[in-house]
């Protein structure tokens, strides 16, 4: 019936246009004959117009007693600011030696511009060089011990086991039990675990108008004037940082590594059926809640037709769809709501779809993603749903070989493009005030496709120069462009900072320190055992010194701190570090020669602050080529200390933090020749002329006064 | 056209409507339509893009609150309400075109039923014929079935051109009156009837759209020196949630509500 209508027979339009104005104007009781169509479009268009005049006659009656209340709140603000708005553009991982090559090849012309006319310089970052590390004390203004973020993971003193450092989501407290249910009363428990300030917090209280998007670790968002999305850290809605789903007929008993699971596609009379995995039904019945789907495949067309929920749709093979909404229904009235994107990779001779990480909806989020809980909901309405989940790109799939270099690529500027957009409405939003955004797609890509620049990365060391795709190239240029478009629209009294938390390195060989721990009896596995599983399943505690589990964190097994600690505290444990720190500092790799640690950093000399004694006792500098190992990072002990990176994860930055420096740039002069990251905040709140908080351990930098206008004439 | 839709419609339902209580009835042609109405405006307008007309303008109200302080900023929120009601208006409007025109003819012969209450035995009520000239008027004669009984004499009033007679119906039944002038005969239908039944107020020469909208018969010939027959039946009053009602209001309202249940129900965009 649609298709007969959108087929116009402009005849017979105009023949019923007549008519229903003729019937119109009659005015007996005509009216009321338009029925109830009249009536939707009336209620539905005009209750907007009406809910929008009652608004404004609100704000129109409040207006006076707002805006004397505003300038009292805003008696701080503005009246000593430097400038009338801050942008800052943050590009996670934007290496400062890479973005100078290509400027110097003669690429990035807005960038270069920057540089030119304003400034560049690298950005010192924090130990360690850890993404929501470093902007944590991007945004607080304070070392990691007054922030108490050390790494993606913390350790959980009682058992060994990790916890993510950023939040902690528990179960509600209270339950109602009804047979065999029990009811939760009241919502999911959300703790921020970050510790310290935002600076537009002081900014907001001051009565500056703060827009910030997707600044990692602000989940859970806080409450302060001003709107926030939060970014890195928001869990999917199974409350992980991001589980895939595979849903294939190929059998296989294998398990991905990590981030995602295999789901069996199964025969439907002429489909075929699956599910997506969802979170864990919160009536106690056990079991995951799934969202179950339908596929029918053309092999003919190279495509599937793909059913869920009420929704339907058709993919091509290679093809990624809309993000589609997904209910998972506990039952009782319980139902979680998602969004997750389908991607089908293949229809013949086997069925082979991949699920995105299911997203919280931000059009009914079931955890609070922004600030206030409106302003994702607003995002959503105005530019349809996006990515919620604060590792959105799914880099897992990607190393686990169940997306390619393309799809994994047209997923992450999918989001990317959606940033954009909310970020350039952020902008148009905050004429005066702070407008922050950070795009992490320059981490996810580099973290992936640093294999194709590093000329002898082993992960594709066969592979000819020629054939490899210019991928970092291409993602300087997009920034690059990004900047062009912002650039665009600011005016001279708009600071513009663009930064980037830390640099990036290849990622060639992986380093298993625990391994090299055990090798030198620093950890003792239990009786018989050789190697240990995850999370050192086989770890004899009572024999061990000394562990290592995240990225860079090198704890001791100490006594009355940890569980099952030995090392006595003070000066055993501090001789401890010493005989550690003198035997890793500097350590070759056999194979190549290759300094394989090239610092080893006490933390009671780098961290100061009240949260110290939640960091490890050693922060570990891996050199150049260097990282831990994947099974390091997980607890697990092998046989072997170095082999090569065979992943398409192939970039990293957590090293040495002396050699992954981030970025600033900025449209104004500078005068400070070693900036850092941790000044940020100092340096925003000086520059809207307010006083600084005594705990920052930034130094705010001051801005070049720019040379006066030549005179209109002149010009 | 309305002839043909009111056989059409007498053939349908004509018979099926007499016995039922009329607020129970209009209830549910209500609600019916009102969900009729949502299917037609689901399978007419495109769904994708009302719902995205409709978020933004969600979007730009949420804009008014989130950057209240703002007075740019808000009042660009405002313009750009105002563009987006069009947008959606412009959007619904085809749809609701459609829907419009079916729902016009379906309520005019309601109208037939519900709007007007059929004479009763025993009470009297008047006939007024208009001519086209006052000598006309002079020369009108009723002939009345046996039925029917003039209670007072006609009343000529030439002014207005118009001849009034008050008659009494005896019985329940459908009953034809005919009014002579100028050698022409015309006739009139009188329904007398306790329930529900088809009433056609006025029978009109010419005059389409009032035909349309207040008549149930067909017209008067051309060449006839009467104009108008017109018989005063009472306006039909439906009692419903303890109110009085006219029965156009009380189906715009249950029909409305009907449809916004139903398109929450079925997913649909309006």
């Amino acid at each position: 019936m649609r298709l007969l209508f959108r087929q116009k027979r402009p005849g017979l339009s105009l023949v019923v246009l007549v008519i229903v104005g003729l019937v119109l104007l009659f005015p007996l009781r005509s009216e009321a004959y338009a029925g109830p169509g009249a009536g939707f479009a009336v209620l539905s268009s005009f209750w907007t117009i009406f809910v929008a005049f009652l608004y404004s006659f609100y704000a129109l009656v409040t207006w006076p007693m707002r805006y004397l209340l505003r300038r009292f709140r805003r008696r701080k603000a503005y009246g000593k600011a430097q400038v009338k708005r801050v942008v800052i553009v943050g590009f996670d991982g934007m290496d400062p030696a890479l973005a100078s090559r290509f400027m110097d090849e003669g690429k990035l012309p807005h960038l270069t511009k920057l540089r030119d006319s304003g400034t560049f310089r690298p950005l010192r970052t924090t130990f360690p060089a850890i993404s929501p590390v470093a902007w944590s004390t991007f945004l607080t203004g304070v070392n990691p011990g007054k922030h108490n973020i050390y790494d993606f993971l913390g350790r959980d003193l009682k058992n060994y086991l990790p916890y993510l450092s950023s939040a902690q989501i528990s179960e509600p407290k209270r339950h109602l039990r009804i047979g065999k249910y029990s009811v939760p009363l009241g919502r999911p428990e959300i703790k921020g675990l970050r510790r310290g300030t935002p600076f537009w917090h002081w900014l907001g209280k001051a009565g500056v108008f703060c827009s910030v998007i997707r600044v990692p670790v602000t989940f859970p968002p806080e409450k302060f004037p001003g709107v926030l999305l939060s970014g890195m850290c928001v869990p999917d809605l199974k409350g992980s940082q991001g589980t895939f789903c595979f849903c294939t007929t190929r059998a296989s008993g294998d398990k991905f590594r990590e981030g995602g699971v295999r789901i069996p596609v199964e025969r439907l009379g002429a489909g075929f059926h699956s599910y997506i995995p969802g979170p864990e039904n919160p009536l106690g019945t056990g079991g995951d809640l799934r969202a179950q789907f339908k596929i029918r495949t053309d092999v003919r067309r190279h495509q599937a037709r793909i059913e869920i929920d009420s929704e339907t749709f058709t993919l091509k093979v290679g093809e990624y769809s809309e993000w589609i909404a997904v209910k998972f229904k506990a039952g009782m009235g319980f139902t979680a709501h998602g969004i997750c994107r389908f991607y089908l990779k293949e229809i013949s001779p086997e069925v082979e779809v991949y699920v995105t990480p299911v997203n919280i909806d931000p059009r009914r989020p079931d955890l609070p993603i922004s600030h206030p809980v409106t302003y994702s909901i607003y995002l959503a309405k105005l530019f349809g749903p996006y990515a919620t989940l604060g590792l959105a790109e799914d880099t897992w799939a990607l190393n686990e070989e169940v997306l390619d270099d393309q799809a994994f690529l047209a997923q992450c500027y999918g989001n990317h493009e959606d940033r954009e957009r909310m970020f350039f409405d952020a902008l148009e939003k905050t004429p005066r005030g702070l407008c922050a955004c950070v795009f992490d797609t320059t981490d996810r890509v580099q973290h992936m496709f640093w294999r194709y620049l590093d000329q002898t990365h082993p992960a594709v060391r066969d592979l000819p120069q020629a054939q490899r795709p210019r991928v970092i190239q291409d993602l300087y240029d997009r920034m690059d462009n990004l900047i062009g478009r912002v650039m665009q629209q600011i005016d001279d009294q708009t600071l513009l900072l663009v930064i980037s938390d830390h640099g990036f390195k290849s990622f060639a060989r992986c380093l298993n320190l625990n391994a090299w721990l055990h090798q030198n009896g620093y950890l003792t596995l239990k009786q018989g055992k050789s190697e240990s599983g995850d999370w050192f399943e086989d770890v004899d505690w009572s024999r061990t010194r000394a562990y290592t589990m995240g990225l860079n964190g090198l704890y001791l097994n100490l006594k009355g701190r940890e569980w099952e600690g030995i090392v006595e505290s003070g000066a055993p444990a501090e001789a401890l570090k010493e005989e550690l720190r003198a035997k890793l500092d500097g350590l070759l790799d056999p194979a190549s020669g290759a300094i394989g640690i090239t610092g080893m950093f006490d933390c009671d000399a780098v961290f100061a602050g009240p949260y110290v004694d939640n960091a490890p006792d050693l922060i570990v500098g891996y050199g150049e080529g260097f990282r831990a190992s994947w099974d390091s990072v997980m607890g697990k002990v092998t046989g072997k200390i170095f082999e090569d990176n065979l992943k398409a994860w192939s970039g990293d930055h957590c090293v040495d933090p002396r050699l992954v420096p981030g970025v600033l740039f900025s449209n104004r002069k500078i005068a400070i020749e070693k900036p850092a990251i941790v000044d940020v905040a100092p340096t925003i709140l000086k520059l809207f002329g307010l006083d600084l908080p005594s705990y920052f351990d930034g130094k705010p930098w001051s801005l070049v006064p720019a040379a006066p206008r030549p005179p209109k004439a002149a010009a | 056209m309305i002839t043909f839709s009111s056989r059409s419609f007498r053939l349908l339902c004509g018979n099926a409507l007499l016995p039922a209580d009329p607020a129970r009835l209009v209830l549910a042609i209500s609600i019916a339509v009102g969900l009729l109405m949502v299917i037609i405006f689901r399978y007419t307008s495109d769904q994708k893009a009302i719902g995205r007309a409709k978020d933004r303008l969600k979007a730009h109200l949420l804009a008014v609150r989130l950057f209240q302080d703002q007075l740019p900023v808000v009042m660009r929120a405002y313009a750009r309400i105002l563009r987006g009601t069009g947008s959606y208006l412009r959007l619904a409007f085809a749809p609701f075109l459609i829907a419009i025109l079916p729902i016009t003819f379906l309520i005019i012969q309601l109208d037939r039923y519900f709007g007007w209450m059929p004479l009763r035995a025993a009470q009297t009520f008047l006939v007024e014929a208009r001519v086209e000239d006052r000598a006309a008027a002079n020369q009108v004669e009723l002939q009345l079935p046996p039925e029917l009984a003039s209670s007072a004499p006609a009343v000529h009033i030439p002014g207005d051109k118009q001849v009034v007679w008050r008659l009494v119906a005896q019985r329940d039944g459908q009953y034809d009156i005919h009014i002579a002038a100028a050698g022409q005969t015309v006739s009139k239908q009188v329904v007398v009837a306790s329930g529900l039944a088809r009433v056609s107020r006025v029978r009109w020469q010419g005059n389409f759209w009032e035909r349309m909208l207040t008549s149930g018969e067909p017209a008067l010939a051309d060449n006839s020196p009467i104009q108008s027959i017109a018989i005063t039946y009472l306006p039909r009053v439906i009692h419903f949630a303890g109110m009085e009602w006219n029965w156009i209001v009380l189906f715009f309202v249950v029909s409305l509500i009907a449809g916004f249940i139903g398109k929450s129900i079925l997913g649909i965009q309006v």
